[in-house]
């Protein structure tokens, strides 16, 4: 496990659990670097001062809010930090949830929860209690001079931490404007639909996807690399259905 | 009603039907943003590309991406030549299994998305349309890939209120596994089962719905406090961290004491 992120104490009730935070996953994305296609060199970003026309050093760059056109007002990092509030090292859980309750579009990012200093007892019991009550414990966590709502459950025999999204930073399907067909689809067509999502009903098993993209991104590298020309394929778009029923009844059979 | 800006284009495909669809984020933006300025003259500070071997500035036009090989060699790549890699996947979700949501685990749950129809024409309405209403009245959840960005995304989509919304998803191999966690997973330090009644007992008396409107993003209205307290010509102090909370000894006692807490003022 690679090194833990912030190390802090969970407390409900009176009981403290020393913790270490540690990414829960990584990111395995291909990374490109940007270059100027005439020569091949790497693209430099400088800072521009807009007034002087000239490159300012990081140092003299202040962090501005806009309040009306072009009005800034100007803000050194410590009153930034200042809205991170108590700077705490602790994570409260005030309020249990039924943990199946939260739908995961509040969920953000995981990490995972290692045992911390003479934590032991104390980790075990709060995670078997989760487990046992299937809650996840809600509370507040400041990292990075940023405070986060966040859920603590148990998974697999770890403490797992989510941040959450606050409710208004979700959008209301109910607000969006979904243009509807002239009739609904009848009662055999969801019928048939029905069998084909039957069909090709199974367990979860997040190993059995493959990002199989990764593999073919290098392997189209290392074509180019050998000085290979890449052939762009043409746009195609597939053909909006339009006989459902047809096209049902071919996807059923197919199977 | 603000229409949403497209970031994908495409087809979701259920067997043979295909539904032309946009992808819009499901996400808002509701953090305050800052502006960098140059703290002599308040004036913004603009970012530009410069080519490091010229030292001229470069347009976006004639930017490309290019990758660094282990030796140190690189190789350059158009956008054009990234979609060769899979360009069925760049254009078209393909539902390749149905699962039961709740088996799917919150941990692999990226950033939500809506689809929406691509177009008003009949077809492809009610194509949505049905494949929304099937996977309500069944409680089921799609699982296809798709490429974005030349990026390859494991997607679950399930209807919302009506609406198709597709989150992506991190693949098996994105998320570490707990085995490595120190969990404290020995024998000696399970508990006993009257800590553990007890401390069941602590999380029942804490425990309340889910409502996800009750909680408020509080660093962001500190922080719009600050920005106002600020134009206002007033100073802001950050204030001093506070100490961490003792471990307590004997858990016993602690479960114990938090339960007579809870007992007195539920009185």
């Amino acid at each position: 496990m690679p090194r833990s992120i912030w190390n802090g104490t969970i407390t409900f009730g009176l009981i403290a659990v020393p913790i270490k935070v540690h990414s829960a996953t990584e990111d395995k994305s291909v990374h490109f670097h940007q270059v100027h296609a005439a020569d091949g060199a790497r693209i430099k970003q400088k800072r521009i001062c807009s007034k002087e026309d000239r490159e300012v050093p990081y140092k003299e760059v202040a962090k501005g809010y806009e309040v009306g056109e072009g009005e800034y007002v100007m803000l050194s990092q410590d009153e930034i930090d200042a809205a991170a509030g108590e700077r705490s090292r602790e994570i409260a859980l005030e309020e249990f949830v039924c943990a199946e309750e939260i739908d995961p579009v509040f969920n953000d990012r995981t990490y995972y929860l290692g045992v911390g200093e003479d934590g032991e007892d104390a980790y075990r019991l709060l995670h078997d209690a989760l487990g046992r009550s299937s809650r996840a414990g809600i509370g507040r966590w400041v990292f990075h001079n940023r405070e986060y709502l966040v859920a603590v459950r148990s998974l697999d025999g770890v403490l797992v931490l989510h941040t959450m999204r606050f409710a208004d930073e979700l959008v209301d399907p109910g607000s969006l404007e979904v243009p509807e067909p002239s009739r609904a689809p009848g009662k055999r067509e969801i019928e048939m639909a029905a069998q084909l999502v039957d069909s090709l009903h199974g367990s979860f098993d997040p190993g059995a996807f493959e990002d199989n993209h990764r593999e073919q991104l290098l392997e189209l590298i290392e074509r180019k690399a050998k000085g290979e020309e890449i052939s762009v394929p043409a746009r195609e778009q597939a053909e909006p259905t339009d006989d459902l029923m047809a096209a049902l009844e071919a996807s059923l059979a197919r199977r | 009603v603000t229409v949403a800006r497209s970031l994908w284009t495409g087809s979701l495909s259920f067997g043979l039907v295909n539904v032309p669809v946009v992808m819009v984020t499901a996400v808002r933006d509701l953090d305050l943003h800052f502006r960098q300025l140059h703290e002599k003259d308040g004036a913004p500070i603009e970012v530009r590309r410069f080519c490091s071997k010229e030292d001229v500035e470069v347009p976006w036009s004639e930017i490309t991406h290019s990758y660094e090989l282990p030796e140190g060699d690189e190789v350059l790549i158009s956008d054009e030549e990234l979609e060769a890699v899979s360009p069925e996947r760049t254009r078209t979700v393909e539902i390749e299994q149905f699962v039961d949501l709740a088996e799917v685990d919150p941990i692999y749950f990226d950033h939500p998305y809506f689809l929406l129809p691509a177009s008003e024409d009949d077809g492809a309405t009610r194509a949505y349309r049905l494949l929304a209403e099937v996977m309500a009245q069944t409680d089921r959840a799609a699982l296809g890939r798709f490429v974005m960005r030349a990026k390859e995304y494991l997607a679950l989509v399930r209807p919302r209120a009506g609406v198709l919304t597709l989150t992506t998803m991190r693949f098996a191999d994105e998320v570490r596994p707990t085995k490595d966690v120190d969990a404290a997973g020995q024998k000696s330090h399970k508990p006993t089962k009257k800590q553990l009644d007890a401390a069941v007992a602590v999380i029942e008396e804490l425990s309340t719905e889910w409502d996800p409107e009750s909680y408020t993003d509080r660093y962001r209205e500190r922080l719009q406090d600050v920005v106002e307290r600020k134009r206002k010509g007033r100073t802001v102090k950050a204030p001093k961290p506070a100490e961490p909370p003792e471990v307590a000894p004997d858990l016993m006692d602690a479960l114990e004491r938090t339960l007579a807490e809870m007992g007195s003022a539920n009185q």
